[in-house]
């Protein structure tokens, strides 16, 4: 499996992401929507599987790489919220993710690099990558889904309904951060002696992280002011675009970091 | 939309506390942690908790203490550190930087004292809250409980151990026993064991063979990966194909051929032949990336492009080392990185070798590190770890049970 074959891959999942996202407006049962969509994460992640098998090693070291989990995981995470919470549009949000992503990887193909540098080669490799991947999905989708309610044309306030669906997904998000930011910071340790050396990379993942703590705590306290929320949200989302690779254009973090691969 | 004054009063004690450390920093300079070494971090840190005890049980007395964890004090302190976090992320670390960004210390930033006197308020802010959640434990909290215990002692080991760690980079020469390394800073410093280095060892990845623009001294993007004889590449407008390749090859000054050699600097070689596309043209020649003892070949295809082969990537090394405590007592070690050999309170790292001799190099460079706090920091890390497990599980729970939708009843929106 190779970079070559992804556009086919890509392009049966996306039909599956696409028909699934349809049937949420069309079906009234949730089960078919996310049947579909499934079948399209499915098929995606049997390119990653494969991808995984062909370079011998996991397809988490290239930036090109980290787009296909998070474009996997945006799938998934946009089904596991309609599942629970039956937004219907949510899927589209998704899936328009997932697909600009997979667009990124097609119309910027890598190349077939099966080198893995020593200090990648760690049990902590895979399970740092796909928490933090994981967690830039549910982050992506719930800044999508705080632009669509402070934006949306009824000029309606958000319910607490609404709210609480922010609330968990930051929730769940932020954990997915702090169990990153833990097993980085151990990795760190057995891999160069320091658990934290405020890397750029590092100190936007604290920034990052502190953000949406931020939005957390605000959220307990002032209830009614949704705008601060949003705006906290999308502000986390920025310093998160920023630590993922907005470091690679950042003239602070040129020659700084060691989280180059 | 209005703050309300508890809001007010808690920025404007961060904006104090950052008014006193500009001015600290500008008078003082950078804090030096070094007064914090054992045993003063360890009296500091034991009268930190026992101050932020009182200040616990004497707060409902006096109000100004309880507004040190009030929910104001927790935004605030919260807020103070995104804002210094980002001014960190946006300004280079350089010891050097003059100018505005010098003097205010930010190019220093964890030794700037705005940022460790917001630090430290932010520290206390999460203790007192860490004592409060321990006397009023509830269940459902538990995960919020178990992240602040984890950040509070992460930060606080962080605060009073930094101090205690010690470095020491080790130049460890083949079958020579060293007791000596240096600091970060270029001191000396003796290490209270010895190491011998017995044994370098390092995998490799295939050879690659690059496109290299003669003109513009820039290769390639594409590359072919000679993993077997015969392999293809169509790179730039050249079908390359690797004919035959030699792991450890070497060749003498008066001779074309590459063979064979089990010798110290051996170097991968590949015969190569290379036609364009689109004139047909056919060249075809040994390739190699050469070592510290031979010098690298290119094949040539006419007068711009020439196939390139650069040293090969370190797949893993490791040093099989011997270490010599004082009393004489003799252990055998692997040290590789990601897999450190600890040898008591110290751990062995590796960190490198002479990169010129690659495969042959003679020498591992290794570092020494001691971190009294290790067990203090590990405990957190896996206290943190367990808590965003548990806020994984526990989310939505509440939430979804308030404001889910009820069973079997479609809601659209």
């Amino acid at each position: 499996m190779s970079w070559d074959v992804l556009i086919w891959y890509a392009a049966a999942a996306a039909v599956c992401w696409i028909a699934g996202a349809a049937l949420a407006f069309r079906s009234r049962k949730v089960w078919p929507a996310v049947t579909l969509s499934l079948c399209g994460s499915a098929v995606f992640m049997t390119f990653i599987a494969g991808l995984w098998v062909a370079l011998e090693r996991p397809p988490m070291r290239t930036m090109g790489e980290t787009r296909l989990w998070y474009s996997f995981f945006l799938s998934l995470a946009g089904v596991a919220v309609y599942a629970r919470w039956r937004y219907r549009w949510i899927l589209s949000f998704s899936t328009m993710m997932s697909v600009v992503f997979i667009c990124i990887n097609i119309f910027k193909p890598e190349i077939h690099n099966k080198s893995l540098m020593p200090a990648l080669q760690s049990v902590w490799f895979v399970p740092h990558v796909i928490v933090y991947m994981f967690a830039y999905a549910l982050m992506g989708a719930v800044a999508l889904f705080a632009v669509y309610l402070w934006l949306r044309s009824s000029r309606r306030e958000p319910s607490d309904e609404e709210m609480g669906l922010c609330d968990n997904l930051v929730r769940i998000g932020w954990a997915f951060l702090s169990l990153g930011m833990a097993m980085g910071a151990l990795w760190a340790k057995e891999a160069w002696g320091d658990y934290w050396t405020w890397d750029p990379k590092e100190t936007w993942a604290a920034a990052t992280w502190l953000g949406y703590l931020l939005y957390l705590h605000l959220r307990a306290q002032r209830r009614d002011d949704y705008h601060w929320a949003f705006a906290l949200i999308l502000f986390s989302f920025l310093m998160l675009q920023m630590c993922w690779y907005g470091i690679n254009y950042l003239p602070s973090a040129q020659g700084a970091s060691v989280h180059v691969y | 939309m209005t703050l309300q004054w508890g809001y007010k009063r808690a920025f404007l004690r961060c904006a104090l506390l950052f008014l006193v450390g500009t001015t600290l920093q500008m008078t003082v300079g950078d804090i030096d942690n070094s007064f914090l070494r054992y045993p003063w971090g360890a009296i500091l840190a034991v009268n930190y908790l026992y101050l932020l005890v009182v200040l616990h049980a004497q707060s409902d007395k006096w109000p100004i203490l309880k507004r040190l964890r009030d929910r104001y004090a927790c935004v605030s302190s919260l807020a103070s550190m995104v804002v210094m976090t980002i001014v960190f992320g946006l300004t280079r670390q350089d010891p050097e930087t003059g100018g505005i960004v010098g003097a205010l210390g930010f190019s220093r930033m964890t030794s700037s004292w705005q940022f460790n006197l917001l630090l430290l308020y932010f520290t206390t802010t999460v203790g007192l809250t860490v004592i409060d959640d321990v006397m009023h434990i509830r269940r459902r909290r538990v995960a919020a409980v178990l992240s602040h215990v984890g950040v509070f002692a992460l930060l606080a080991t962080g605060i009073f151990g930094g101090a205690d760690k010690e470095r020491v980079s080790v130049t460890a020469p083949l079958d020579r026993s060293v007791n000596a390394g240096t600091h970060a800073d270029g001191t000396g410093a003796e290490l209270p064991f010895a190491v011998t280095l017995r044994e370098f060892r390092m995998d490799e990845y295939p050879p690659k063979l690059y496109l290299l623009d003669t003109r513009t001294e820039t290769s390639s993007h594409d590359f072919l990966s000679v993993e077997t004889d015969g392999v293809e590449a169509e790179i730039d407008g050249w079908r390359i194909r690797a004919v035959r390749s030699v792991d450890m090859a070497g060749r003498m000054p008066d001779e074309d051929e590459y063979r064979p050699m089990n010798h110290v600097g051996a170097a991968p070689a590949v015969y190569v032949t290379a036609e364009s596309i689109a004139s047909g043209a056919r060249h075809e020649g040994w390739v190699s990336c050469g070592s510290h003892i031979f010098e690298p070949s290119y094949l040539l295809l006419g007068d711009r492009y020439a196939v390139a082969m650069p040293r090969r990537e370190a797949k893993r090394y490791l040093s099989r080392i011997t270490v010599t405590d004082s009393e004489g007592r003799r252990e055998n070690h692997d040290v590789e990185v990601n897999h450190p050999a600890r040898v008591g309170s110290w751990r062995i790292y590796q960190v490198g070798y002479d990169t010129a001799r690659g495969r042959w190099s003679a020498i591992s460079v290794l570092e020494c590190v001691r971190d009294p706090w290790y067990a203090i920091a590990q405990a957190a890390l896996w206290l943190m770890l367990a808590a965003g497990a548990a806020m994984f599980v526990t989310a939505g729970g509440r939430r979804a049970a308030e404001g889910a939708p009820k069973k079997g009843k479609e809601v659209v929106r």
